[in-house]
């Protein structure tokens, strides 16, 4: 084969991967033309005057308290599958239990959120049952995400404090996790991009289109930003320039919270040049 | 089980299997709910063709048509254009520029589904209705259209992934061989990564057929099979869109509500399904068998 057909196809095979680029920045583009539209006094102002400041404290709220909840469950059940875990059928198991729930779909966690933490909890429709639907969601990227920055740990760093006389737990807790900490903290963060703008499995379980006022405890409903863009459009046929705003806020949260995680892990992987890496 | 003595094992272990405890209080839970539906309509849940609310009809095969409709038609788009990618991506392109292409694709991947179903309603829905001459251009192929470039990161990402796990040595063999770039590719490291791939596609397809709120704001939300069935000029109505929709206003207890946990155990159990086979097939990637170029 001539070197000019091999560059042909290699051509070709580009084109596909220009159109993804293009898509996105198509996308950009279309959410940047709306910030001419967009009144930027509504970010401070209530819903109940018609502007977001309950839609954008009630989202930061939803977000805080499901990573809250899920991050420690997540890193402890890392820690367990990294350094604990027999090589067994039962760790089998939770393994492929972890990439399953990763796989239930946003309205099923919805379905279950409402009849389980709702209905069965007594929660009713409320901030704390969006943090417990929201947390099953968050919790399998920060488990997953957390092993691999613990796999990535040199095993001789917990070595050297064993040998130092110190306990497992004591070598994991006070070595090899803090080692990990920025590769855990991104998790976090990419956990909580994922769920910024969920809307499915908050539909029945937390939001409202209009409260009094932000929530004063986490057994009220709130509102989001995804909600309301969502209901907005759906239930009330709202015309694309109202909303633009809705979803430009929206669209920042979640861009900045995945570009942070990005930047956060290339840092990192750049400074801590003892990382075992793969490949 | 191997508690031994030590307590802080066993809190580990009790926040590893929560993932389990999860699944099956999901399963319990819908099953529960759905029961009065399952034992009231039987396979008429579904099989039966009419699903209207306003008579108590709860037939889901025109929904899960409609999605498996949306699904197929997105990945007729997604799956060449996702696969394409990957191998430019892991084999061709420099390697300064891959770390920012693959960031890019990550933020394409976490924009949240309401904002492409804005833009699915803002944009392409009119431009869909101008260039076929369409009333309205919520149609199958909006959807699809959408769902597509939703399901284009992850069928990348993770065929990318198995792309670049084909040991070096492989290809040096081939290089050393005399092979071009493109002959190792085409001989060493694609038939190398064909189950990973197949298992991204699968990953896609479990992920695309739960998406809710993007298909269902571009769908056109018509519980009818289209005629004929291959239109994709027509209006659908995926199960995930109906539960959606539907959700807010059956009384709890009602064959309604009952009928809409069915659907959504009809969607655990695809995606369960789907999602365990993709990860058998990772789990047996033949790289380290022997390869015939």
């Amino acid at each position: 084969m001539s070197k000019q057909t091999e560059k042909v196809i290699f051509a070709i095979l580009g084109v596909p991967m220009l159109i993804c680029m293009l898509i996105f920045l198509w996308i950009l583009s279309l959410l940047l033309t709306g910030i001419g539209t967009v009144r930027w006094e509504l970010f401070t102002m209530s819903a109940l005057r018609g502007g977001m400041l309950e839609m954008i404290v009630g989202t930061i709220y939803l977000l805080l308290g499901a990573a809250a909840v899920a991050s420690p469950i997540g890193v402890l059940a890392a820690i367990y599958l990294v350094e604990y875990a027999p090589s067994g059928r039962l760790t089998r198991i939770i393994d492929q239990a972890i990439n399953n729930l990763a796989g239930v779909p946003s309205i099923v966690i919805g379905l279950f959120g409402y009849t389980f933490f709702c209905r069965h909890l007594g929660l009713g429709v409320s901030l704390a049952a969006g943090w417990l639907t929201l947390a099953l969601m968050i919790l399998p990227i920060v488990i997953r995400g957390s092993e691999e920055a613990l796999r990535m740990v040199p095993a001789s760093f917990k070595e050297a404090s064993l040998a130092l006389g110190a306990t497992k737990w004591k070598a994991i807790s006070s070595i090899t996790l803090p080692a990990a900490a920025p590769g855990v903290v991104t998790s976090v963060i990419l956990g909580m991009a994922r769920v910024a703008g969920e809307t499915a499995a908050i539909l029945f379980t937390s939001c409202v289109l209009i409260t009094r006022g932000l929530p004063k405890t986490p057994f009220e409903p709130v509102m989001t930003l995804s909600y309301n863009l969502f209901v907005q459009i759906v239930a009330l046929g709202a015309p694309a320039q109202r909303v633009f705003g809705i979803a430009l806020v929206l669209f920042m949260i979640v861009t900045s919270l995945s570009l942070s995680a990005i930047l956060l892990r290339i840092h990192y992987r750049r400074r801590q040049t003892w990382l075992r890496m793969k490949g | 089980m191997h508690l031994r003595s030590q307590p802080i094992e066993f809190v580990l272990f009790l926040c590893a299997s929560l993932s389990v405890v999860a699944l099956i209080l999901m399963l319990l839970f819908v099953v529960m709910e759905g029961s009065l539906a399952f034992t009231r309509l039987g396979t008429q849940l579904i099989l039966g063709l009419r699903w209207e609310t306003n008579s108590d009809l709860y037939g889901g095969f025109p929904l899960i048509y409609g999605s498996l409709m949306v699904v197929s038609g997105a990945f007729l788009i997604a799956v060449p254009l996702g696969v394409c990618t990957s191998i430019f991506i892991a084999e061709v392109l420099p390697f300064q520029l891959r770390d920012s292409i693959k960031s890019v694709l990550e933020l394409l991947a976490s924009i949240p589904s309401v904002i492409y179903g804005f833009i699915g309603v803002t944009f392409l829905t009119p431009l869909v209705a101008s260039i076929f001459g369409l009333q309205s251009g919520a149609t199958a192929l909006t959807a699809s259209l959408i769902l597509a470039i939703m399901a284009l990161p992850t069928i990348v990402g993770v065929s990318g992934e198995t792309i670049s796990a084909v040991p070096s040595e492989y290809k040096e063999a081939a290089f050393a061989l005399g092979a071009s770039r493109w002959q190792t590719i085409r001989n060493v490291v694609l038939p190398l990564s064909k189950s990973g791939m197949l298992a991204s596609v699968m990953l896609g397809f479990g992920r695309a057929i739960g998406e809710t709120v993007a298909v269902l704001m571009v769908a056109g939300n018509v519980a009818m099979v289209p005629t004929p069935p291959w239109n994709y000029l027509a209006p659908v109505y995926p199960v995930t869109a109906v539960i959606a929709m539907q959700m807010g206003e059956a009384a709890v207890g009602s064959l309604e509500y009952s009928a809409l946990f069915g659907l959504g155990l009809i969607l655990f159990i695809i995606t369960f399904i789907v999602n365990t086979i993709a990860d058998a097939i990772v789990r047996r990637r033949p790289v380290g068998r022997d390869v015939q170029i």
